[in-house]
């Protein structure tokens, strides 16, 4: 009997020890590498600024991927990351669109979100026009993320009147502020930055259709791109940089495609044989490599026959505008700046040993049916495809943390440092009523 | 313009991973002390699972009932992340039940048994990193199986059974569509479903004394009809959505070759080795009533492309003295699951499994069985070619048992 109490005891104590433990897994160990992420700042436009859905406000804000990188950080002695939030109070910022429900064919209802404002009038600033202005923000910032920002106007001093969303940061008011955003930016110590500019010199002109914008010159990209990452890098901060995205990487030109609309015509009419479009040559039929704009599909346009009753877009007498058509030629031309910027941007990454996201390479693999990360697809494609707000440009929350992921792998990989991932499960897609 | 933007049937729910880790080896409380050797010993009325045609050599009639809850403590660490994340605690309660009835001494023996050959219960909660492709799993495979086992000679025994299945699963993931709130939408797929299938064995006593039993428990693929799909989300999504799924769950076949060796009277080595039919399976089929797959989730047909399965154990009974016997076993299991396939539902890789084991008789015809098994599943780490989640799973698996026997 004893050597049964014995066991019985044993196999009671085994049990209850080792039911309680769970399995371990080594982690590898929080390590900065070569870099000193402990006053990390963000240089960019709206997509660092965490711009989302056509607009900035507050829920973008907590998540643009800087925000994301910085919380990353804490594990590898990043200290306190500071953005430019709107208040609870006027939490919708500049206003956004969201989802409000669908049509019976299945096609969204995006409705604009227009309570709870930032907006403190306008401000006429001469020989440009109304710039909407919005409540100041004053306290230490991190992140200098301006939507709308080029690269091409970093040096350029009027700018803070000019941009509403960079006038709010600066102390003075439209029309006296003269503080280039280059100086703006490295005016505080910093020790580690990242940088993605030079998006919005490509992609002006895109989402124009060609027409609204102008490319950045290519020496007048690479000149200032030398000069931001001389500047950044002066007092020996390190850094992350990013490439900029193919023009037809982003749903905004390729979600309205000429294949689509042909498509509904011929519903209504089959004998529609083609889409007219406006181009620099004149007006043609449209093709596949013809791109159109996201936001031709909210004008209504289409189909709507003019005073000699010919259908809009459907006729060589009423084509759909330039300005709704990234033609042909007109993609071809932005490639070939976007393709120049990047060359830039990766040769003088590489001569000051920073790290590079390459975001244009990244991004075009989001095209077709997408990746699978972490059990989820995402893909390039609107709504569905859980990266792109609903502007079709910008990002959503989950969107921004892949991209805060592919910052912090080329981080890794530069500076041997192990940053921990964000997790994407976190961060949600496009909102659903 | 934007044609179907949600109707495209672009969302996908993938279909379960059959995986050596649902293979519960439990199957009677003497054989799990001695790590689940058990093919080429007549012990109990576990025979009916482990060999029928063992069962015509049990000296008794007898009853055996038994159960073992199961404690599955996995862990997973996403590649490039520092937090480790573990599943939530669920205890799955696989049990068996085995009668035996034949005259006295008579050349025949009629059984049943009533066991869980697969099951799986694991719940990683909804906020882990890996919650698209898996929130829980509960998957119960309970077979019933009459059995009939005839002494050929003294020493020849062969026996059959026919096995009927009750099999049921239910399936929970997060789908990245977010709802008003920001939280993420919730699938749930849950079904029933029947099979059939046999168990064969024969079981030789040799000359030398030691016994060799060889059987064959044919594959049961449990046919699942019209289970319910439940989509928890936007209203619009929801009212699109598939609500009844078919599809199967193809349980393996196993075959194995048993020995028992008995140095002394009061000693029994057995030793088995196991083959699991994996390999069939290279692909498993979800169909959604979607309106011929113009509503989400599109149906799927997921690659699998196992190997097959096999392990090896020893185990031993030591009679201690006329009313204790000691057990002891070990063993090591060969993952059918080859890289790319490695799932959260059943995070496999080959495993070392470890036993123990007591046997105490009250009287003459009751006595009581305690088992405590133990898997260590190795460390694997891998990038699920379906789902893209990426990372090291690692799973201890702890059963202790309890076990009631009654002859007469």
């Amino acid at each position: 009997m004893k050597t049964y109490n014995n066991l019985k005891l044993l196999l009671a104590g085994l049990i209850l020890t080792t039911a309680a433990c769970q399995p371990t897994i080594d982690t590898p160990a929080p390590s900065k590498g070569s870099a000193d992420f402990s006053n990390y700042i963000a240089v960019g436009n709206s997509l660092t600024a965490g711009y989302a859905d056509n607009g900035l406000y507050l829920e973008g804000q907590q998540n643009s991927y800087p925000s994301i990188i910085a919380k990353q950080l804490k594990a590898v002695g990043g200290g306190e990351f500071k953005q430019p939030l709107f208040t609870e109070a006027q939490s919708n910022g500049s206003g956004y669109l969201k989802l409000g429900g669908f049509n019976a064919d299945g096609t969204p209802k995006i409705v604009p979100v227009a309570d709870k404002l930032a907006g403190r009038g306008e401000f006429d600033a001469p020989g440009f026009g109304k710039v909407q202005l919005y409540t100041k923000f004053t306290g230490d910032i991190n992140n200098y993320g301006v939507p709308g920002i080029k690269l091409q106007q970093i040096t350029f001093a009027p700018y803070g009147n000019l941009n509403g969303y960079f006038e709010r940061l600066l102390p003075g008011n439209a029309g006296t502020n003269n503080t280039t955003y280059l100086d703006f930016v490295t005016a505080k110590p910093f020790t580690f930055f990242t940088n993605w500019l030079g998006n919005n010199d490509a992609l002006g002109y895109a989402t124009s259709g060609g027409v609204g914008d102008a490319l950045t010159p290519k020496d007048q990209f690479a000149g200032l791109y030398n000069l931001l990452i001389q500047k950044l890098t002066a007092n020996g901060a390190k850094g992350a940089v990013a490439t900029i995205p193919d023009v037809s990487a982003i749903p905004f030109l390729t979600t309205v495609t000429v294949k689509a609309l042909l498509d509904g015509a011929k519903k209504v009419n089959p004998a529609a044989q083609a889409i007219f479009i406006q181009t620099a040559a004149g007006t043609r039929a449209a093709t596949d490599e013809d791109l159109i704009t996201l936001s031709f599909n909210s004008t209504g346009l289409f189909g709507k026959p003019d005073a000699q009753m010919r259908p809009y877009g459907l006729h060589p007498g009423n084509p759909i505008q330039s300005q709704y058509v990234l033609d042909k030629v007109e993609v071809a031309n932005a490639r070939d700046y976007v393709a120049s910027y990047n060359a830039t941007i990766k040769s003088i990454a590489a001569a000051k040993g920073l790290a590079v996201f390459d975001a244009y390479t990244f991004l075009n693999g989001l095209g077709g049916n997408g990746i699978d990360i972490d059990g989820v697809r995402v893909s390039a494609k609107f709504i569905t495809g859980n990266a792109f707000s609903l502007d079709g440009v910008h990002l959503t929350p989950k969107g921004y943390a892949i991209v805060a992921n592919e910052f912090i792998k080329a981080i890794n990989a530069t500076y041997g440092s192990s940053i921990p991932k964000a997790n994407l499960a976190d961060y949600r897609a496009v909102r659903f009523p | 313009m934007i044609k179907k933007l949600l109707l495209g049937a672009s969302l996908a729910l993938p279909a379960i991973t059959f995986a050596q880790g649902f293979q519960v080896n439990l199957q009677g409380q003497k054989q799990i002390g001695m790590a689940g050797a058990g093919a080429g010993t007549a012990m109990d009325g576990a025979a009916v699972f482990f060999n029928p045609g063992a069962v015509s050599m049990l000296k008794e009639n007898q009853v055996n009932l038994g159960v073992s809850p199961l404690f599955f403590k996995s862990a997973f660490l996403k590649s490039g992340s520092s937090t480790v994340e573990n599943n939530v605690d669920e205890i799955a309660p696989p049990f068996e039940a085995y009668g035996v009835w034949g005259p006295k001494s008579g050349k025949y023996k009629l059984a049943i048994g009533a066991y869980t050959p697969f099951g799986g219960l694991v719940n990683w909660g909804d906020e882990w990193s890996g919650k698209y492709a898996l929130i829980s799993l509960d998957l119960k495979a309970i077979y019933i199986q009459p059995t009939l086992s005839v002494k050929i000679t003294d020493n020849i025994g062969i026996g059959a059974g026919f096995v009927y299945n009750h099999g049921q699963v239910k399936l929970q993931k997060a789908v990245p569509i977010s709802q008003a709130n920001g939280k993420d939408s919730k699938a749930t797929l849950d079904g029933a479903g029947e099979g059939y299938g046999w168990n064969a064995g024969i079981y030789f006593k040799t000359l030398s004394g030691i016994t060799i039993g060889v059987t064959h428990r044919s594959k049961v693929v449990t046919k699942l009809k019209g289970g319910d799909v439940i989509f928890e989300g936007p209203d619009y999504v929801k009212n699109n959505f598939a609500t009844k799924f078919d599809s199967q769950l193809p349980l393996p076949a196993t075959t194995s070759l048993g020995f028992g060796f008995y140095p002394s009277t009061k000693t029994t080595v057995a030793f088995d080795v196991n083959w699991v039919h994996w390999s069939v399976y290279k692909e498993l089929a979800f169909d959604y009533d979607n309106n011929n797959n113009t509503t989400p989730p599109a149906d799927s047909k997921s690659p699998r492309n196992y190997g097959d399965g096999a392990s090896i154990k020893l185990g031993i009974n030591q009679q201690q003295t006329d009313k204790l016997a000691l057990r002891a076993g070990i063993g090591y299991a060969f993952t059918p699951v080859k890289d790319g396939y490695v799932t959260p539902e059943a995070p496999d890789a080959n495993r070392l499994i470890l036993s123990a084991g007591l046997g105490y008789d009250i009287s003459k015809k009751f006595s009581l069985d305690l088992s405590f098994l133990y898997e260590a599943i190795k460390e694997r780490k891998q990038t699920n070619i379906e789902t893209g989640l990426n990372g090291t799973f690692k799973t201890h698996v702890y059963i202790p048992g309890i076990g009631v026997n009654y002859k007469f």
